[in-house]
């Protein structure tokens, strides 16, 4: 089920409804029951393999409770390990090793040939892995108490609002919240459906409405050089941020109207002044994962400088990788990691140059300035995530920024076809709406935006909430397209 | 709670209100897309059947006009396109849904060509079984998922099923399409798509390179589909069916010259198996293919070229025995 669907706009409501109607014990289960609804509204037979999951899982951490020393716990969570990441590796790389082994055999002349496997990637699989690792990891080091009820650990893993895309939540931030019961609260279930308003927004009339510029180019990018190119890398580059962003909202929204507070996921991540700072903004939960289940036990930044850029190109190998089974997301990744060694190598040379420029004394265009080139680094990345293979992304990454002088009556109507033939309005509208997020983001940077709507007069308040579901009912584009984070 | 039922019932009925007041002008005066005016149409007695060949070519008023005392109405046009509208189950069951209840005299046009009877080569229908379970329609017929074959309701205005799962422009575009000068594609009411573009000989460049794509595509049809017996079944489950329910004639529309040159390398016999299905089942069949109609792309007819055509076909079916 997507959230933005009419299957979800008949499901919320009325579980909702259902979810505070029912007495406080029967909240828990019903939450659980309406998970695997959700769920299994995709493919039933996934099913079965996030109750096994799920199943292993808490047997494990329960068993492991149960034992005193790390050695004893170890095989439990060797086992564990081994079924979540043996689960992730058969359904989402299992063809994808095995296709670059044959071609690097081809490649040398060596006879291999290797079966593939028809399975359909299973929604959500690398959001409710990385969520069950981490608890399992925690449990085995003591620093979480395994949960010894199924039901609540199998809400844990399932809870409907992020099970999908995440945001991925430990258990030590999870877990208290499903033990407490949750009563009605006006102003939360206001203010998580303010959220998923929001979240909706993002998702329907910008991301979609991107999606409609950047896919024509980035689908036959060969056609285009110069302006159409670095049209679409930007439109897509926003397009990918409202699109995660407007998820999470959702999500969060969803799951603060049933009482639940899920962790934050992005904090304008396009305001960073660095590439460092970009991926502390950037996805949060899953940087946070990789941080404390990679790179520390990698030995983090404590083993010396090389060492530690070296950490940092195995996690964002790892992080490109984990994006999808295919070259671009690993070279994406890579690039990231190549981002943050050279920006930390650079540090010294970086802080000279804004002393000479006399930068250093105007933080404020300083920081424009880092956020400005930042933007510019990462969006140069999205080439290498959005591109359908390895050729198209490297023919878009070096003909950017050639072929200006050619005209361009033959191209821009193939760049801007997916908009229709009312492309001007379309235009207008993207950019209203990008102007829109672009200053919300700039607010939210300075303080809480719920804090500085609530100072407006209701009547103010309640005319923006209106105006903001008109724009979506007219301007939203509703074709029930799927998020992009879904497919991972 | 109470207090929030309450905002949330007086926010969202002050958004229903203003978004269902700009939803009704923009379906009353505006205009939707190619579908969708052959969905809100009531149901009808009489029906131009095909793809969009047919859905460009032949004009229901026309036919109306000078057969409108022999047949039943209303009439319409409901034809689709290719991927929509291939004689199959699909399209059989949206035909039955559309056709007015106790019709009795309404005329029933097939237009006919190999492209819709055709399958992909690797479609697997042998061993499939009689009738089919969904999965095999949908294995078989890759239309199963299209909305003629999977809309239920064919003949309701507004028609919200429609908007509401097939309407993939936003609502704010409908206010902008109230001019219909303005409109290249014009969908009447009576379900003919009227392609409003210059005469091609004003430009016979363009004419030449619009030809050559469409002739590209068709050519990979060529290539990768073949003539299904399954299709030419569903065929003649449609005409025994419409039978029931008065008049129906087969139809091969005019096309560009090159596109009848490769439907007849395509498929050769093709004009064979239809004359003896129309002898079989009884009906009649009227062959245009190799009439020079001009076209917008060498595929489907002018407008211009689409009322000639329409007249023409009035007078020879007016000239056949009146059925019983």
């Amino acid at each position: 089920m997507l959230f933005n669907s009419l299957h979800f706009l008949v499901f919320f409501p009325v579980f909702v409804g259902l979810y505070f109607g029912l007495p406080a014990r029967w909240r828990a289960p019903l939450l659980l029951a309406g998970s695997y609804y959700f769920y299994l509204s995709w493919k039933p037979v996934y099913g079965l393999l996030l109750a096994a999951t799920t199943l292993l899982d808490y047997f494990s951490g329960v068993r492991m409770s149960r034992l005193a020393t790390p050695a004893q716990r170890r095989p439990w969570l060797y086992l564990s390990l081994a079924s979540n990441l043996g689960t992730l590796f058969l359904f989402k790389y299992f063809n994808f090793f095995t296709d670059t082994a044959v071609a690097l055999a081809a490649a040398l002349h060596l006879p291999l040939a290797a079966p593939t496997l028809a399975l359909a990637l299973p929604v959500g699989v690398s959001f409710y892995t990385f969520q069950s690792v981490a608890y399992i990891v925690d449990v085995y080091q003591g620093k979480l108490e395994a949960e010894q009820n199924l039901g609540r650990f199998a809400l844990f893993v399932a809870f409907w609002p992020q099970l999908v895309a995440g945001p991925i939540e430990r258990g030590g931030q999870m877990l208290p919240q499903l033990r407490r019961p949750h009563a009605f609260d006006y102003g939360r279930v206001a203010s998580g459906l303010r959220l998923m308003a929001w979240g909706m927004f993002k998702k329907v009339v910008i991301a979609d409405r991107l999606a409609l510029l950047a896919n024509p180019v980035f689908d036959h990018p060969h056609r285009f050089v110069g302006l159409p190119l670095l049209l679409a890398v930007a439109a897509f580059t926003i397009q990918i941020y409202a699109d995660f962003s407007g998820y999470t909202d959702l999500a969060r929204g969803a799951a603060r109207v049933l009482g639940y507070n899920l962790v934050l996921n992005f904090r304008q991540p396009y305001l960073a002044a660095s590439v460092g700072d970009f991926w502390r903004r950037w996805h949060m939960s899953l940087s946070g994962w990789f941080r404390d289940y990679v790179y520390i036990p990698l030995g983090g930044s404590r083993a010396g400088r090389a060492r530690t850029q070296l950490n940092v190109l195995i996690v964002f190998f790892l992080s490109g990788l984990w994006h999808g089974a295919s070259w671009t997301f690993v070279l994406w990744g890579a690039l990231h990691g190549g981002y943050l060694v050279a920006e930390s190598l650079t540090a010294p040379a970086r802080a000279t140059l804004a002393r000479g420029l006399g930068l250093a004394a105007r933080p404020r265009l300083q920081q424009a300035v880092g956020t400005a080139l930042t933007l510019a680094l990462v969006a140069y990345a999205w080439i290498f995530f959005r591109a359908n293979n390895l050729p198209d992304a490297f023919y878009i990454a070096t003909h950017l920024f050639s072929g200006w002088g050619q005209p361009l009556a033959a191209q821009l109507p193939a760049a801007l076809a997916g908009l229709g033939r009312h492309f001007v309005a379309e235009l207008l509208v993207a950019a209203g709406a990008v102007a829109l997020l672009a200053a919300v983001d700039y607010r939210a940077e300075r303080g809480s935006v719920a804090a500085w709507l609530a100072s407006w007069p209701a009547a103010a308040r309640w005319v923006s909430y209106a105006g903001l579901l008109l724009v979506m009912l007219y301007c939203g584009i509703f074709g029930s397209s799927q998020f992009i984070y879904f497919q991972f | 709670m109470l207090k929030l039922l309450l905002r949330l019932g007086l926010l969202l009925g002050a958004v229903g209100l203003l978004g269902g007041l700009g939803l009704a002008t923009g379906l009353r005066h505006g205009y939707v897309d190619a579908f969708y005016a052959r969905f809100a149409a009531p149901s009808a007695g009489s029906l131009v059947l095909g793809t969009s060949r047919a859905a460009q070519a032949i004009k229901p008023d026309v036919l109306a006009a000078r057969l409108g005392q022999r047949y039943e109405g209303p009439w319409l046009n409901y034809a689709f396109t290719l991927a929509e509208s291939p004689y199959g189950p699909g399209y059989f069951s949206s035909i039955q849904r559309k056709l007015a209840p106790g019709t009795r005299h309404g005329l029933f046009v097939l237009a006919v060509d190999p492209w819709s009877l055709s399958l992909p080569k690797n479609a697997q229908y042998r061993g499939a079984t009689d009738p089919l379970k969904p999965r095999e329609k949908a294995a078989i017929f890759p239309e199963e998922k299209s909305m003629v074959s999977q809309l239920a309701s064919v003949s309701q205005n507004p028609n919200f099923d429609y908007l509401a799962h097939y309407l993939h422009k936003p609502f704010y575009q409908l206010l902008l399409d109230t001019d219909t000068a303005r409109v290249v594609e014009r969908l009447h009411h009576d379900g003919w798509l009227e392609i409003a573009l210059p005469p091609p000989t004003a430009n016979p460049a363009l004419l030449r390179r619009r030809t050559a794509e469409k002739l590209a595509t068709y050519r990979t049809l060529a290539a990768t589909n073949t003539l299904a017996v399954v299709r030419e079944l569903n065929l003649e489950h449609t005409i025994s069916f419409l039978l029931k329910h008065g008049q129906v004639v087969l139809v091969r529309l005019p096309t560009g010259p090159e596109m009848a040159a490769l439907e007849d390398q395509y498929v050769p016999y093709f004009d064979d198996s239809m004359t003896r299905m129309a002898h079989h089942m009884g009906v009649p069949y009227l062959n245009y293919l190799h009439q020079p109609y001009p076209t917008n792309d060498g595929n489907h007819l002018t407008r211009t070229a689409a009322a000639q055509l329409s007249q023409r076909l009035a007078n020879d079916l007016a000239r056949l025995p009146t059925q019983p």
